[in-house]
């Protein structure tokens, strides 16, 4: 790109910042490995222990859960690759990261407060949750499949409690299914798309 | 014609580094390079321009043992942009 200031006119100056802002656009990485890691993760949760406490009746059934630092560990994996590969930092990714980190925390406190209270009251808040973090995200990413899975993991929420537990681990694997499987495979193929696109220019 | 529009801005190369990092919240140095297409020599004299004029930062720092720069756009920077369009949306619309 030259320097050179000879003829470059008000049309060219606005051709210009437009074409970078675009460039921009198209660079935002794509981190929907996260919602993959933390769906698979908890759809298998949530089918095992339901396996385990209504078809072999496991009285350890919550054993299933054991799937959790195993998706931690890719979750760190997956971190430390993309912070080594991230050239810029942008508003949207940073809210959208600090989004995650509370929403992150939020799970680990609940955790310690239903190994007090009792298990039982779990699903509708854990559900709540998917359905908030999803719906901000899809928000800032104007991505519908994720704001339509949020929306409906709120409903699913409220109707929860209204259902014996075992019945309210199937309906918590279809909000993750709904609200990070779906989404993230459609948020993948986007980007993938994109850059495709990007590369053939 | 365009004696109202900033000099530091009304450079190629010096908008386009602007306008990148107007839409950003840091970016690395080898990630403007790209993107603008330009040289690494070319590109380190007009990001010491835009400095020393005060509209961006640059931080310079190590990441896994390789020196690493990041430029992100200052308030002053801001201002000084948005000044720039403003002006170019007002020649516009004189020359309608």
């Amino acid at each position: 790109m030259s320097t050179s200031d000879k003829d470059f006119t008000a049309q060219e100056s606005l051709q210009l910042i437009r074409s970078m802002i675009e460039t921009t656009k198209s660079s935002i990485s794509d981190k929907s490995h996260f919602f993959l890691i933390w769906g698979y993760a908890t759809l298998v949760g949530c089918l095992l222990q339901y396996l385990l406490m209504v078809i072999v009746q496991y009285k350890h059934h919550y054993f299933a859960w054991f799937v959790t630092p195993v998706a931690l560990l890719f979750h760190i994996v997956f971190v430390i690759k993309d912070t080594k590969q991230e050239k810029i930092k942008t508003f949207i990714g940073e809210t959208n990261k600090q989004v995650w980190m509370t929403l992150g925390f939020s799970y680990l406190i609940l955790g310690f407060i239903f190994s007090k209270i009792g298990w039982q009251y779990s699903f509708p808040f854990y559900i709540l949750l998917y359905g908030i973090g999803t719906y901000i995200s899809g928000t800032l990413l104007k991505f519908k499949p994720l704001k339509i899975g949020g929306a409906f993991c709120l409903f699913l929420a409220a109707l929860t409690p209204y259902l014996e537990y075992s019945l309210q681990i199937l309906v918590a694997a279809f909000a993750i299914l709904i609200s990070y499987i779906i989404p993230g495979h459609l948020l993948r193929n986007k980007y993938r798309k994109t850059k495709i696109t990007d590369n053939g220019r | 014609m365009f004696k109202e529009l900033d000099p530091i801005l009304h450079s190629q190369l010096r908008l386009a580094v602007m306008s990148l990092l107007m839409s950003v919240k840091e970016a690395e140095f080898t990630f403007i390079r790209e993107k603008t297409n330009s040289s690494a020599g070319n590109l380190s004299v007009q990001v010491q321009k835009l400095k020393e004029a005060g509209y961006i930062e640059v931080n310079k720092q190590f990441k896994d043992n390789y020196p690493q720069t990041t430029c992100k756009v200052t308030a002053k920077g801001i201002e000084a942009f948005e000044n720039y369009v403003k002006a170019l949306q007002d020649y516009l619309q004189v020359g309608k």
